[in-house]
């Protein structure tokens, strides 16, 4: 009996359709991120709805559920106005609804606490005079309330740190006095005498500053004064008033009433904010820079740790080891170093770079502050190290792919002009090799920014008090906590006390990680493309 | 340092060298040869008889190849060149070579040229450029890059390049160069004005030349040896090689009955 013959074209229909699914839906997930990231900051409307049963209520659709049984269509409005009703969101059935309106002043304001109110403003109030909302230029006279307010509150700001920044001396002398009452030489005559002369000093510094301090506190005084008696009067949909204060209130706007450019114009600002601001709300609004900021510095910090690193261990394996059984076991180590599961390297950079070396750093630098730590807990430095571990095995590879392809003639042509090993490998090897290197910096960096598991156990926070990076000495802060993109995702969007309203800032970090890996890649890729054409001799 | 009858300085000499690219694979049997000073002396030979092998023991470049080793001598100047105490750069810096396939750097025709001397440790630039120029002018190529110095290397022809190459071991100011083929993947125009530097340069240096191609051998060399399976047959001054040889295989060869 004659056997059919095999033959391969359904294996590559197979293969060829698992192939589409993937790309399908890869392309799937970046679409919907891009179109939920993006629509976020997009003001939306804001519908008043009367039910049936005398209920009303002020917000933006946030979803429907249309089954094509009108009966059965439900409608999410986020209502917003958190103090007073407790949830955000509600969900209203089509059927019990009698009417929406989009009213013309109905008013979104963004604050900074308690999210997003909804309602109208019913009155201004600016020290004595008062506005009321019968006014023509109502609106206008309430954002230039609001502008005057801001700027109140930026004075006050200052004027508080410049009030730290007088007493700072002072403060520092009092410290000393404290470091002495509980220093071994505490209550003998030597730190008696030195307490009364620190004393002394305090006395003569406090009655230095006086005069100055004297007048700070008085504008300051005023100023929150001030400050306190300017707010709006708002209502909500059921016609609730309530005061805010106005350099309480981020920005307010009356979407309905907005045109398509003047809706753009808030779009960029938002985005403006989203990529440029703090966080606000335990991040669920606000901005996200301090996690750019984090998520940048670490993987440039990591870059930094694990090129030299990489390259120096391809170098050695591809030039100077003798080729045999141990280089052919390491490589295969190497190779495998790769599949280990992120979170074991973040176990590895906790026990070793967080607990022994930064453990005998604090040891040997900063006994004095013991047993608070300063290195010896999770810090940026760590978290970049124990990424640079991690995609030191990429790095590796790559580069020995590179020095691979470094033709051979050349090697030999700078020996026979009694070049050494070493000034071969410097002038010929590594300039003709670049590419490589930085092909395997562009995987490591697209591995290493995503990364979020080795980071939570490694330095990695949800709200960073300051950036690793600041004027004061020695201005890069190794040791501090930082911000990631790829933390405050699973931050955000799985540990909010808030998940739906923060749901949108979920797609939009995502969708902002997303674009810095692919900056970053793009830069990279941008460099190694000068080079080649600089090296066109060489294949990769 | 030994003589040879017609009183010519001999340069190089091997003293039964065997040479071996692992112990399996023995590509040189028993070479004795002596090379005179200020000639040149051409290798011919079928292809795969050791003749690169040979050349590429004379400045230690076998070296590289990992698991091979020499048996028997070289002498350099009546030095041991396979003893310990050698120092490799030194010994590659008087013995420079040219590859059967031009391998310029993927640098300015100035950085390939200089570079030989900037590693041997020469850093003053207006003595760099002099020894560019003079190293170029002796290539025969500066009248057609004088002008685009730091231009690619690359951007030159085949045949300028191959030039580039020999100027680039010039500016190293050896006593020996070795020459491995090359003009074997060269145009016959390109391949006439290497021959004519060769001409030129011999006045000065020690020139040792692989080729296959036998009229070129009789054109340019005043020595030729010919070797066969790594075995050295003949040597003897090139008229009496090509007329008259001593050797049946020789003849068989260059009369083309083989080979
Ligand atoms: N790296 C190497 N390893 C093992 N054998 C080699 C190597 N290079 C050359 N050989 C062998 O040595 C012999 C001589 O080669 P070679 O000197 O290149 O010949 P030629 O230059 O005369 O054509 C050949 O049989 C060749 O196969
Ligand atoms: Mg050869």
């Amino acid at each position: 009996m004659a056997q059919k013959k095999q033959s391969g074209n359904n294996y590559v229909f197979t293969a060829g359709m698992a192939l589409v699914i993937t790309l399908g839906m890869t392309a799937w997930v970046i679409i919907i991120i891009l179109f939920k990231g993006l629509n976020f900051f997009w003001p939306g409307d804001l519908v008043l709805v009367d039910m049936e049963n005398g209920d009303t209520y002020l917000g933006e659709v946030w979803d429907e559920k249309v089954s094509g049984n009108l009966e059965e269509d439900e409608l999410q409005l986020k209502i917003g106005n958190r103090d007073l009703y407790g949830l955000d969101f509600i969900w209203l059935n089509e059927r019990d609804i009698a009417r929406k309106n989009y009213l013309e002043n109905a008013v979104t304001l963004e604050r900074e606490e308690y999210g997003n109110f909804y309602g109208f403003i019913s009155s201004i109030h600016m020290g004595d005079t008062v506005y009321q909302n019968n006014l023509a230029d109502f609106f206008d006279r309430a954002q230039e309330a609001h502008d005057v307010a801001l700027s109140k509150a930026e004075q006050i700001r200052e004027i508080q740190n410049e009030l730290v920044e007088l007493t700072q001396p002072s403060a520092e002398i009092q410290r000393e006095i404290a470091l002495v009452g509980i220093s071994l030489e505490a209550n003998t005559p030597v730190a008696s005498k030195k307490v009364e002369l620190l004393q002394k000093k305090l006395s003569e510094k406090e009655e230095a500053i006086a005069p100055q301090l004297a007048s700070f506190n008085s504008t300051l005084e005023k100023l929150v004064v001030e400050d306190r008696n300017m707010f709006l009067e708002v209502a909500d949909a059921s016609g609730k008033i309530k005061k805010i204060a106005l350099s309480s209130i981020v920005r307010f706007y009356q979407p309905n009433e907005m045109g398509v450019i003047r809706k753009s114009v808030h779009y960029i600002e938002k985005i403006w904010e989203f990529v440029a601001d703090n966080p606000r709300e335990s991040n669920t609004e606000g901005g996200v820079f301090p996690a750019i900021f984090g998520t940048v510095l670490m993987v440039l910090l990591m870059s930094i740790a694990v090129v030299p690193i990489g390259v120096m261990a391809a170098i050695y394996l591809n030039e100077y080891a003798p080729q045999g059984m141990v280089v052919r076991f390491i490589r295969l180590s190497v190779n495998n170093l790769a599949g280990v599961p992120s979170i074991v390297f973040g176990v590895f950079g906790l026990g070793f770079f967080v607990y022994v070396v930064g453990g005998s750093i604090d040891q040997l630098f900063f006994g004095d502050t013991l047993p608070e730590p300063t290195f010896g807990t999770g810090g940026i430095l760590w978290a970049s190290l124990t990424l640079a571990l991690l995609t030191l095995p990429v790095v590796v590879v790559a580069t020995e792919e590179g020095l691979l392809a470094v033709p051979r003639a050349n090697k030999e042509g700078a020996l026979a002009l009694g070049a050494t090993k070493w000034q071969m490998i410097r002038n010929v090897v590594l300039p003709n090799a670049m590419p490589g290197i930085l092909t395997g910096l562009i995987l490591a960096i697209s591995r290493g920014a995503g990364e979020v598991a080795p980071l939570m156990i490694t330095g990695v926070v949800k709200l960073a008090p300051s950036l690793a990076l600041d004027w004061s000495f020695p201005f890069l802060h190794l040791d501090r906590k930082f911000m990631h993109l790829g933390f405050h995702i699973y931050d955000v969007g799985f540990q909010s006390p808030n998940v739906e309203a923060a749901k949108p800032m979920v797609y939009s970090t995502a969708l902002l990680l997303i674009v810095i890996v692919v900056m970053l890649n793009l830069f990279a890729i941008y460099v190694r493309n000068n080079l080649r054409k600089k090296f066109k001799t060489a294949t990769f | 340092m030994s003589e040879n009858k017609k009183n010519e300085t001999v340069v190089i000499e091997t003293n039964a060298l065997d040479f071996y690219y692992n112990p399996q694979t023995q590509a040189l049997k028993n070479v004795n040869i002596i090379i005179p000073e200020k000639m040149v002396t051409a290798f011919i030979g079928p292809s795969g008889c050791g003749k690169s092998t040979l050349l590429r023991c004379f400045n230690r470049m076998n070296d590289l190849i990992q698991g091979s080793f020499i048996k028997g001598n070289i002498r350099i100047h009546g030095k041991d060149i396979y003893k310990r105490d050698v120092q490799l750069e030194d010994l590659r810096k008087s013995v420079g070579m040219v590859f059967q396939k031009s391998n310029p750097f993927p640098m300015s025709i100035w950085e390939n040229v200089a570079f030989g001397p900037q590693v041997n440790g020469i850093t003053n630039k207006a003595e760099l450029n002099n020894i560019v120029e003079s190293a170029l002018v002796q290539g025969d190529l500066w009248r057609e890059v004088k002008d685009r110095l730091h231009n690619s290397a690359l951007d030159l022809s085949g045949g300028q390049q191959q030039r580039l190459c020999i100027a680039r071991t010039l500016a190293n100011k050896p006593d020996i160069i070795l020459m491995d083929e090359p003009a074997s993947a060269l145009d016959p125009i390109s391949t006439g004005k290497i021959e004519e530097t060769i001409e030129e340069l011999k006045k000065e240096y020690t020139i040792v030349i692989v080729t296959h191609n036998m009229q070129q051998a009789a054109r340019i060399s005043d020595y030729t040896a010919f070797m066969m399976l790594g075995e050295l047959i003949e040597r003897d001054e090139t008229k009496k090689v090509f007329t008259n040889p001593t050797e049946k295989l020789t003849e068989d060869y260059i009369t083309g009955r083989f080979g």
